[in-house]
């Protein structure tokens, strides 16, 4: 009895694997995203596996392959390994790290695999990173933030999670710019962990602290929270804080009309980093090669910016769109190519 | 018919002394059969290069899951094990960024990260065993004082591991890869602890905390030894993982403590303490790292993928108390 069961469960095990490894695909790219605590990362999946899609009107066949869970560190380089097991073409990850994978990004280069990072930098000098600069990201709305409020003034900055690289860029971007405008005081610099919650409670405390602060520089991830601290206060008109790229933050930020702005990390860059891939597993060559950033390997994609200026224009475009939507943008098929000789 | 029943009966019971007397068992059946389905689906994930590839990627988190299952014998826990990991992790490779990269100075730096892990261990069974605070708090909040001198000692990741050392771990002695004699000398450590007093102490402790101090046992003592152990065998975790990623980072293990404690329990040791193996979280912690990549191997659609890998590890926990169980 145990046996026929036995046999019957080989048997559909060795149909289901019959079934996977049928595909023509010209290309098979390898999706790796190892957190998946917020909607932007689904949405960052989909978008790549909708550009993948859209290939075929171009003649070419891209398959993806997704693995995407809350992983730890081995856990992704796993990822990884599964990936270079199944023997894709390239592998597009959206890391935990940003030095863990080097032996493993050089195992998959030397069998001939193409890796990319995107939204988080990596050290491996065997992959590229296609992606924001999150230096020039913080900067931009720093810049706001100080020109909004005329070079003077008490501010604090509301942090995601220590110790975390982007983390750490962006920190670095919005200090050098403040540098510049003397009269700028930084008051305080918390940590909040990329958390709403965290972000309400830092902002309640910070208010509680400073009573006459102008102005909050605070990461997105957070800054709803923060605005909902700032307005039970009362003080939505007397203070300009940095805002979120999501629709139902845009919604109150339109109906309340907040001092605000926001760079835009897209959930699409990963949407750019797969046509990016195609375009070099057709063996073109990048007009410009990647070698931006701090380990020489980055291709920085442009940041939107959104402010007063043209925040009702962003907020029309996502209408009907779920709260959890971000704004988005990515490099089309076509804007791709022109970056390729 | 009742023949047939007769010999079930029997089988079960011999099943049932079998797991009594290797409480290991039920792990390793559930682990074997993970490796047959993944081969199933993946040919390449089975093969000698796959199966290495499998050890570099998880013996850190086997050597944490055997440290965790030492304090887990005494009905502890320790939550701060993945922090003292990130911790020797970024201690080393600072101090080895700062020598040569020579042997002598790599082995001289590998043994004060032992020293820093069995520090930390030190600390957490002095404030849980000593001041007698709640295991699960105690160590959650050490977890966050270590990873807060993690950050001290390196702010944000990335600092490159020498050369030699990354090299060592990714080569092979006499075409063996290097991380199956690490598993090796894990399994003979494993094997010669069991052996030990200090090991029969602390399940002696688990078992019955009351029974052993009011024996003699010295029980706060015990008990502060093994998060000793564990502490050093996060240093060993610390080892491996930095011969796999080849750098520091500060917060690199922090996601890998709940693994452990995981790992421990699917091979067979019960959290109140008193009951399990070392040997079977070795298993434990392979079969967490096989599911992974079976979840992904059968096709599951990106979305479900938490949600199916949640389910069979709760899968594989009913299985292994299945068969240890049947009556």
């Amino acid at each position: 009895m145990t046996s026929i069961r036995i046999t019957a469960l080989l048997a559909s095990v060795a149909f289901a694997s019959g079934l996977t490894a049928a595909s023509a695909a010209d290309y098979k790219i390898g999706l790796s995203n190892g957190w998946v605590g917020s909607e932007w990362r689904t949405q960052m999946i989909s978008e790549a596996e909708d550009m993948a899609e859209a290939w075929s009107e171009h003649g070419i066949e891209v398959d993806v392959v997704v693995q995407s869970a809350n992983v730890d560190v081995p856990g992704q380089v796993a990822h990884v390994r599964n990936f270079i097991n199944e023997g894709v073409d390239a592998i597009i990850i959206n890391p935990n790290s940003p030095t863990a994978f080097d032996p493993v990004f050089a195992q998959a280069k030397a069998r001939g695999i193409l890796v990319i990072a995107t939204d988080a930098e990596v050290s491996s000098q065997d992959a590229m990173y296609v992606g924001i600069d999150h230096k020039a990201y913080a900067a931009g709305t720093a810049r706001w933030l100080a020109e909004t409020l005329g070079g003077k003034g008490s501010i604090v900055a509301i942090n995601g999670v220590a110790g975390h690289p982007a983390n750490e860029m962006r920190v670095e971007g919005y200090r050098e710019v403040f540098a510049e405008y003397p009269d700028l005081k930084v008051v305080n610099e918390v940590n909040a962990n990329w958390e709403q919650a965290q972000g309400q409670q830092a902002m309640q405390n910070i208010l509680a602290t400073y009573p006459d602060i102008n102005g909050v520089w605070v990461q997105d991830g957070m800054a709803a929270g923060a605005w909902r601290a700032i307005m039970d206060a009362n003080k939505a008109e007397d203070i300009a804080a940095t805002g979120e790229i999501r629709k139902d933050f845009l919604d109150i930020w339109v109906e309340n009309g907040f001092t605000s702005a926001a760079s835009v990390n897209p959930p699409g860059v990963m949407a750019s980093a797969l046509n990016v891939a195609v375009n070099l597993l057709e063996g073109k060559e990048l007009k410009e090669p990647a070698s931006a950033g701090k380990y020489g390997n980055a291709m920085y994609l442009p940041i939107p910016f959104i402010d007063g200026d043209n925040v009702a224009e962003v907020h029309a475009e996502l209408e009907g769109k779920p709260g959890y939507y971000s704004y988005t943008s990515s490099l089309s098929i076509d804007e791709t190519a022109e970056l390729f000789k | 018919m009742t023949v047939g029943k007769a010999r079930s009966r029997s089988m079960s019971v011999r099943v049932r002394q079998a797991c009594a007397t290797f409480p290991f068992l039920p792990a390793l059946v559930i682990l074997a059969v993970l490796f047959i389905l993944n081969g199933m689906f993946n040919a390449n994930s089975v093969s000698f290069q796959g199966i290495s590839g499998l050890f570099s990627t998880y013996l850190g988190l086997v050597f944490l899951a055997v440290g965790q299952t030492y304090v887990i014998y005494a009905g502890d826990i320790d939550l701060s094990a993945g922090a003292i990991l990130s911790l020797v992790n970024v201690v080393i490779i600072t101090l080895m960024n700062r020598y040569d990269g020579g042997v002598l100075s790599t082995l001289m730096i590998m043994s004060i990260g032992v020293f820093v892990g069995a520090a930390c261990g030190l600390f957490n069974g002095l404030i849980i065993a000593g001041l007698r605070l709640q295991a699960i708090v105690a160590s959650f909040a050490s977890s966050i004082f270590f990873t807060g001198v993690a950050l001290y000692v390196l702010p944000v990741a990335g600092m490159p591991a020498p050369m030699i050392y990354w090299q060592t771990y990714f080569g092979s002695i006499f075409g063996i890869p290097f991380v199956f004699f690490v598993l090796g000398v894990l399994l003979l450590l494993v094997f010669l602890l069991s052996r030990t007093q200090a090991i029969l102490h602390l399940l002696t402790v688990g078992d019955d905390q009351q029974a052993a101090y009011q024996s003699g046992l010295p029980v706060t003592r015990i008990r502060i030894r093994g998060y000793v152990v564990c502490g050093v065998f996060a240093s060993f975790a610390a080892f491996c993982l930095t011969g796999d990623t080849a750098s520091g980072d500060p917060l690199v293990g922090s996601a890998m403590t709940l693994s452990s404690v995981a790992a421990a329990v699917l091979g067979g040791s019960m959290l109140s303490g008193g009951f399990g193996t070392a040997l079977g979280s070795v298993f434990g912690a392979l079969t967490i790292g096989l599911i992974g990549s079976l979840v992904y191997f059968v096709g599951t659609p990106a979305s479900w993928q938490n949600l199916v890998q949640g389910l069979a590890i709760l899968v594989a926990l009913m299985v292994g108390i299945l068969i240890s169980r049947r009556t």
